[in-house]
């Protein structure tokens, strides 16, 4: 398994180069981009091979590149990073392949070479951050992620704010890294060297105040990468101004990296962490889904909506992890494993049908040129294909049965009926409380994703600008069409995911059984059975009887006809929940009528409705005050005079002497 | 005894228009009307199904499909239900919960096809509709889950099963709760008075009615069948978790004609009860609904707090 795997990082390697040396052959845009892509999406098919014999088969693989790196490196494959790899590798290829039209009609050549060239090495930076089995593996994939996908991010255009953007971008993710650094750095005085298997031993010398501040600083430093509410500022902000091939990467895949360096910690290395941990992961997933989702509810911009509910969709996995360690601690393995499992199986399917609807978004972007929900409509009868590969995507995020959403959903509920079985009075009340917040995150989603695909792709066309010429072409209906089929493969057949998946969970978590599992796929299958009886059924209906269909203007209530004005938009059918969740929104309502006199027969209404609770406000601006504040006096150091700065040279020198000297 | 659970399955689908035609009429006597007859809504549907689709012209494949698959998700959802068998056509662990999604599906898909119609009124509804069965699902999942944590097993069957041990002068504190925010929850997910007027048409207050105000012909059928199905549905799983008593466990000709009868019974009271409220309450304020099922949020809190009080 030793060649694919290899294979797979020498590929991604040689995917830029292939993108620069077609260029210096000064041959056409569009050979760029395929031998690119060829070469990039060979390197992927290696990985996820490899990706999927080390996850199922659970064979180690182990890659020891040690003597071309200053530091330890060694990249290497068990079960866990298996089934993370195979998310980034199988899952990326329909972004890829979509890059390739996307690329092809936004970019120039010489921004084209660039996304060949960066993406590629993108992946690869993904790829090595969930098969690392050092420290220094580990970071440099994670620090070339965070910047790599910056880059792609600045490839897309250049502006002042999405320059305000990046830089957030890059900021609070480097603060990440540097809460991430210092949690491994803890590890330091009992490893004797940083890699992951002499971290694993040393955790298991580790007195608990050690351990408390290595999850803490753990839980904080992958919670700002996974974009956990209040760590999220960034997420709405960088993930829509991306190429958006590169947006549903960073959603989709990037957002699970962090998921998957979080479960290696906690429960590889801390072995299930402290009895509070599950708690604090179950309120901040709660409320992550919860918030997420209502954020998402209130966007009227497709992508920006679609990056609040990878909020969301992340907060269901933390939600799940943390009902995994609660039950964990509470005595009831079985129940931990099979929250854990959902965590697991969440992490895919979302990467499938995040990544469907971002490139669904970039299918409606191709055509219509705009991604403003109250802009959209009646894109079905124009985009059939794209329209039902949409639908497909908004079904599985709503989490309704026989698409791959529910299947995790409905683990976890499982997973919440432990209650009783529970040896804690304070689990007993808040595990199944958790399912409320499940329940009412995935009505919200249910209501969200009516009104995207509804204000999208249904009614009339609101914006006489937006005329779609047609279907889009047959290489971005492709791409989409994979992940459709994914979706409802999964959907159907879970335990073609379940059982490889339960070998995972089973090297996490001790002490399960797999027959309470198994009996998940018979049971999504006889319901597969009844509901497909049923709808076939109903269908024939229409064979037995005559049914005569006959199409005719709806009545215009006295007006002439009904026009595309007087259908309600995104934004008016989000309105009850809106008011009704007021209080999460705070949001300032601007109306203007002109003119003003004539406020009965006004010619212009213009509406405006902004969301005024701002993290940036009540949480980040006082930290950034204060860290600017000790700058402004850390300036002070900086005179500039040299022989000032010897002699900060010089006590430095001596502070180290006494201090290794009475140590 | 697979007989037996597939006649429950089909009377409690061919049924539904019968239980409509019956609350109709027990209101119209309760406000001293003659009212229709109780066959009345298969008639309506007979009409219906014999009449034109008429579609507008901006609507997709989605307009028709979605009344019909709405219908489809609605039907597998009743296979979960247990009538006058302890057990439901279909029964597996953690089967209430896929029957809460099934329901969902059936209203997401309704939901689309009122946006396809490309008018205020279906966007009206819709909106409308989509902020009571946001509020709803909360509860009605919360108390599901409190009455299984109690009854120690996840399937609908065992919980009935349980149940019929128990002895109806001991019901818990918890079951109390869990009734009383289920019976909110299901006021107003099938769309009855005091959450929605079921006999309105005024656009001030109609939910559903907006919601399917352009179709007609055989698509309004599927959907008028479907709404009175809901309501069969979900009354039969209310009787089923807290009066299950009289329920058939055995496959005995004898105990499932009993069972049957003891149902039927039951059934009267229920629909008597709805039909009762129906007629001495006003229609709510749109934005008084928060709040009534608020309380339903906040009984099966309570419910889950008293599984962990009350621990036997």
């Amino acid at each position: 398994m030793l060649i694919p795997f290899s294979s797979l990082f020498c590929l991604l390697l040689i995917a830029p180069l292939v993108a620069g040396a077609t260029r210096a052959g000064k041959s056409p845009i569009k050979w760029i981009g395929f031998s690119a892509a060829l070469v990039t999406i060979a390197a992927l098919i290696c990985g996820a091979g490899a990706a999927l014999v080390a996850w199922c088969r659970g064979i180690p693989v182990g890659l020891d590149l040690s003597h071309f790196s200053p530091f330890s490196f060694q990249l290497s494959l068990d079960r866990l990073s298996g089934f993370f790899l195979f998310i980034v590798c199988a899952v990326s290829i329909p972004a890829v392949s979509f890059s390739l039209p996307y690329v092809a009609q936004h970019y120039e050549k010489s921004r084209a070479v660039w996304y060949w060239s960066l993406l590629p090495l993108f992946l690869l930076s993904m790829t090595v951050v969930v098969t690392a089995a050092t420290v220094f593996a580990f970071f440099l994939g994670w620090e070339l992620m965070t910047v790599l996908s910056a880059a792609l991010i600045y490839l897309e255009g250049d502006s002042e704010e999405r320059r305000r953007n990046i830089f957030l971008y890059l900021i609070t993710m480097h603060a990440g890294a540097a809460l991430v650094i210092s949690a491994f750095l803890l590890f330091a005085p009992r490893a004797p060297s940083l890699d992951f298997a002499s971290i694993r031993t040393a955790a298991g010398a580790m007195a608990v105040p050690e351990k408390t501040a290595i999850f803490l600083l753990a839980f904080f430093g992958f919670g700002t990468k996974a974009g956990i509410i209040p760590l999220h500022v960034w997420l709405p902000r960088a993930h829509p101004i991306a190429p958006t091939p590169v947006s549903a990467l960073m959603s989709g895949i990037m957002l699970k990296t962090a998921v998957y360096a979080f479960l290696r910690f906690v429960f590889d290395f801390l072995s299930g962490g402290p009895a509070w941990g599950g708690y604090l992961l179950l309120v901040a997933g709660g409320i992550s889904a919860v918030l997420g989702i209502l954020y998402a509810l209130f966007e009227n911009d497709l992508k920006r909506l679609l990056a609040y509910s990878s909020i969301e969709n992340v907060g269901i996995i933390y939600l799940a992890m943390g009902a995994a360690m609660i039950c964990m601690k509470n005595q009831a393995p079985v129940y931990a494993a099979l929250a854990l499992l959902a965590a697991l199986i969440h992490s895919l399917n979302h990467a499938i049908f995040k990544n469907l609807l971002f490139l669904g978004a970039g299918a409606i972007h191709s055509r219509t040129h705009s991604l403003k929900l109250n802009d959209l409509g009646g894109l079905l009868k124009l985009m059939p294909m794209s329209g039902t590969f949409f639908l497909i995507g908004c079904v599985s995020i709503a989490g309704l049965p026989l698409f791959n959403g529910f299947i995790g959903e409905w683990i976890v509920f499982q997973s919440f009926l432990a209650g009783g079985k529970l040896s804690g009075p304070i689990a007993q009340v808040v595990i199944p409380l958790a399912a409320g917040a499940l329940a009412l995150t995935s009505a919200v989603a249910a209501a969200c994703f009516v009104n995207v695909f509804g204000a999208a792709f249904l009614g009339r066309p609101r914006s006489p600008e937006i005329r779609p010429s047609s279907e889009v072409s047959l290489s971005m209906l492709l791409p989409q069409g994979l992940l459709a089929t994914a979706c409802l493969v999964v959907g159907l057949m879970p335990m073609l995911l379940i059982r490889p998946l339960w070998s995972v969970v089973e090297t996490l978590i001790p002490g399960s059984n797999f027959d309470s599992v198994a009996r998940i796929g018979s049971s999504i299958q006889a319901m597969a059975v009844v509901v497909l009886l049923a709808a076939t059924a109903t269908l024939a209906v229409r064979f037995l009887t005559r049914v005569v269909v006959r199409s005719s203007p709806t009545w215009g209530c006295g007006l002439a006809a009904l026009t595309a004005r007087m259908q309600y938009t995104a934004t008016s059918f989000s309105k009850p929940l809106r008011t009704v969740f007021a209080t999460v929104y705070r949001a300032e309502r601007k109306l203007e009528v002109s003119p003003a006199e004539k406020l009965y027969f006004p010619e212009a209404i213009s509406y405006q409705s902004t969301r005024t609770v701002s993290y940036e406000k009540l949480l980040y601006r006082p930290v950034v005050n204060s860290i600017l504040a000790a700058a402004q006096q850390l300036r002070r150091l900086q005179t500039g005079n040299i022989q000032w700065y010897l002699l900060y040279i010089f006590l430095a020198l001596i502070f180290m002497l006494l201090f290794m000297r009475f140590r | 005894m697979p007989v037996v659970k597939v006649a429950q399955f089909v009377l409690l689908i061919l049924s539904a228009p019968l239980v409509r035609g019956i609350t109709a009429r027990l209101k119209a006597l309760l406000q001293r009307r003659r009212g229709a007859s109780i066959w009345r809504p298969y008639a309506d549907l007979l009409k219906l199904f014999r009449k034109e689709d008429i579609v507008p012209p901006s609507a997709s494949w989605l307009f028709r499909a979605s009344p019909r698959l709405g219908f489809a998700f609605t039907v597998a959802a009743v296979a979960f239900v247990p009538l006058v068998f302890s057990g439901g056509l279909l029964s597996f662990t953690g089967d209430f919960i896929v029957l809460v999604y099934l329901l969902a599906f059936a209203r997401f898909l309704l939901l689309l096809g009122a946006l396809d119609g490309g008018s205020s009124f279906g966007g009206m509804g819709a909106s409308r509709e989509v902020m009571i069965s946001v509020l709803s699902e909360a509860p009605l999942l919360i108390s599901l889950t409190a009455i299984a944590v109690t009854a120690k097993s996840a399937s609908l069957a065992s919980i009935v099963a349980w149940t019929q041990m128990q002895s109806f002068f001991d019901m818990s504190a918890i079951h109390m709760l869990a009734f009383a925010a289920l019976t909110l929850v299901v006021i107003a997910e099938t769309g009855r008075m005091p959450v929605d007027n079921p006999a309105t048409h005024l656009e001030l207050t109609m939910v559903h009615e907006a919601m399917v105000l352009e179709y007609s012909g055989p698509s309004l059928a599927f959907i008028e069948w479907a709404h009175a199905l809901k309501l069969n549905l979900m009354v039969a799983l209310l009787i089923a978790l807290f009066v299950p008593w009289g329920i058939a466990g055995g496959a005995g000709a004898g105990a499932v004609i009993i069972s049957a009868a003891v149902y039927v019974i039951k059934f009267f009271v229920a629909i008597a009860a709805l039909a009762v409220l129906e007629s001495s309450v006003a229609k709510l304020r749109m934005y008084a609904v928060p709040e009534f099922l608020g309380i339903a949020f906040a009984l099966s809190v309570l419910a889950i707090v008293f599984t962990v009080i009350l621990k036997r």
